[in-house]
């Protein structure tokens, strides 16, 4: 345990210390989510509610969505790729330690600080220029609380396993490029789930990533609640339990079938 | 003094595929994936007792660090048998490494953007070392490795001196008894080696720490171990004392002679003509069957010499007779 919150610490200084870095993210972020928000208000065309939304809560979604890129690592995220490639994982390989929990820890520190810093930061841009909404109560702000850190619970195993397709290729880029891309679509980041047909919105349902982004945006906009909210929850469990499983087996044999590139 | 490390007939084999070459090499690859097979290590069996130094020597791609990624737990043999501490290393990978240290010198465990002190603060909840024993450690470590002046430094900033210093000092702090040692002088200078080599054998002296050590540095060897292993082409050459590899294969003395004239035929009984270039000469002898000073008379009866030197054979000498050669190979 003192390691886990030794390791989130460093992770979390580290982003810190990237200003200049996370000042470029923050203003590309919230440029894309202007764009976004102007696309979505074209759509609207003077519309008061599209599949349940109102323009103020597609604009909310624009927020919800860009303040989310950094903290679930939603466009790439290659640093158990890069260490099989650079052989530094023989290095981690050497010490006494759980390699999934030792990128948890790591990855807590620095999506922790990523919700400061990116997540954070704009909605409170997003407050300032724009009519945003909010959770209304305190029990929906709970609830939002929870399915976020499910979320990137969700997001951190199928990361890490699709990074284990390291192991197996020495060009897993690509894979992973495509899995990334993918998950776009099937968390409803590019657009709401809503807005699909529902031949689609099903097919993503068969995948864990509408229970990431797609349901942090449903919980705060409060188009959800009852028993589809605890619906979502459980769903949320079984997905990480299902994806750390998976990541057990495929890391077991993964390392197995090691051969330390490099030296 | 019971066995550290018991290996018997450890064998680790790649499957290397052939690429083809050509513009079209790459789509022949899809379809086509021959392959050979490289047997890294080849049957290798040896015993370490608690206590001992060796060395590990051998050339490029000879299989050393192949096998020392194995006893390490990281490679899976092929076959074969690895006891080490009483257990088997690639089995139950997170307990075994709790028991052992290890230093790669090409690479560092350390963390690239930390400063050294916070990697070995880390180290210390990793390992869940007690408090008194790691500031007694560190105390020690920071004083003979002379790591005060860099601990406030980031890895990535050290030097390669001061890395594999850090890097040493990182693998014992948790009281290994073993500790394994990959190229650990590799591209360092000559005051930087010394440094090294003199701590490594101060652990190895007052804390009794087993010691196995990879370099193809002999002087590291020299300094260093009494006993060596030799390895090459995954198999195990040599396995025994320093000092015996040097009289059984130590080569020939050499005898250097400058004439004073060209003389067309030279013979010399005793020794072998290894190379001739005008007046001066090459000879090859040995202790065994012929003084130097003999020689000496009996070329001085026959020719007029001008200068005369004698070159004692060097362990570097030695070794690359024995892998050039194949000196040591069993006949098959």
């Amino acid at each position: 345990m003192r390691l886990f919150w030794e390791l989130s610490k460093l992770a979390f200084q580290r982003q810190l210390t990237y200003r200049a870095a996370t000042l470029a993210g923050l203003a590309t972020n919230f440029f894309f989510g202007m764009l976004r928000a102007s696309v979505l208000i074209a759509l609207f065309h003077g519309n008061s509610e599209i599949a349940g939304m109102t323009i103020t809560d597609a604009i909310t979604y624009t927020g919800l969505t860009q303040g989310t890129i950094a903290f679930l690592s939603l466009f790439s995220w290659f640093e158990v790729m890069n260490s099989v490639y650079t052989g530094a994982v023989s290095s981690d390989m050497l010490k006494p330690m759980n390699y999934f929990n030792f990128w948890l820890a790591q990855d807590t520190g620095r999506a922790f600080a990523s919700f400061l810093l990116r997540g954070l930061t704009i909605m409170i841009a997003y407050a300032i220029f724009f009519d945003i909404t909010t959770p209304q109560s305190m029990p929906q702000w709970l609830a939002f609380f929870m399915v976020l850190i499910l979320a990137w619970l969700i997001s951190f195993s199928w990361r890490f396993l699709v990074n284990l397709a390291a192991f197996w290729t020495p060009n897993a880029l690509g894979i992973a490029r495509l899995a990334f891309i993918l998950s776009w679509y099937m968390s409803g980041f590019l657009f709401p789930l809503r807005f699909f047909p529902p031949w689609f919105v099903k097919l993503c349902y068969l995948t864990p990533f509408p229970y990431t982004i797609n349901a942090v945006v449903e919980v705060y906009l409060g188009l959800v609640d009852g028993q589809a909210l605890v619906g979502i929850i459980l769903a949320q469990v079984a997905w990480i339990l299902m994806l750390i499983l998976a990541s057990m087996i495929a890391l077991r044999a993964g390392v197995r079938r090691l051969e330390i590139l490099g030296g | 003094m019971p066995a550290i490390i018991t290996v018997e007939d450890l064998n680790k084999h790649f499957k290397v595929y052939k690429h083809h070459r050509g513009i079209l090499g790459p789509l022949r690859n899809l379809f086509s994936r021959a392959s050979s097979l490289v047997r890294a290590v080849d049957g290798i069996t040896f015993e370490i007792k608690s206590g001992e130094l060796v060395g590990y020597l051998g050339p490029n791609g000879a299989g050393k660090s192949t096998t020392l990624k194995m006893l390490t737990g990281l490679l899976v043999p092929t076959s074969g048998k690895i006891i080490v501490q009483d257990q088997i290393p690639w089995k139950n990978r997170t307990n075994y490494v709790a028991e052992i240290g290890a230093v790669f010198g090409q690479r560092t465990t350390l963390w690239w953007d930390l400063p050294v002190i916070e990697s070995l603060d880390l180290l210390q909840h990793i390992y869940k070392i007690p408090d008194d024993r790691f500031q007694q450690n560190l105390n020690e470590f920071r004083e003979l490795l002379e790591l005060d002046t860099f601990l406030n430094t980031p890895v990535r900033a050290l030097s390669l001196g001061q890395r594999m210093r850090a890097d040493i000092c990182a693998a014992l702090l948790h009281d290994p008894k073993l500790l394994f040692l990959d190229e650990p002088t590799i591209g360092l200078d000559v005051v930087a080696k010394e440094r090294i080599r003199q701590f490594i054998q101060h652990i190895n002296e007052e804390r009794g720490i087993t010691v196995l050590l990879t370099t193809h540095d002999l002087s590291d060897v020299e300094k260093l171990c009494k006993r060596v292993m030799i390895i090459d082409h995954g198999k195990l050459l040599y396995d025994g004392k320093l000092h015996l590899l040097q009289e059984d294969f130590g080569g020939k003395r050499q005898l250097i002679v400058d004439f004073m004239e060209n003389y067309e035929s030279v013979s010399v009984e005793g020794g072998t003509i290894t190379e001739r270039d005008g007046t001066r000469m090459t000879i090859h002898f040995s202790s065994q069957e012929i003084t130097a000073s003999e020689l000496i008379n009996q070329l001085s009866a026959h020719y007029r010499i001008r200068d005369l030197e004698v070159r004692e054979p060097d362990i570097e000498t030695t070794i690359r007779r024995i892998y050039e050669d194949r000196l040591l190979e069993q006949p098959e």
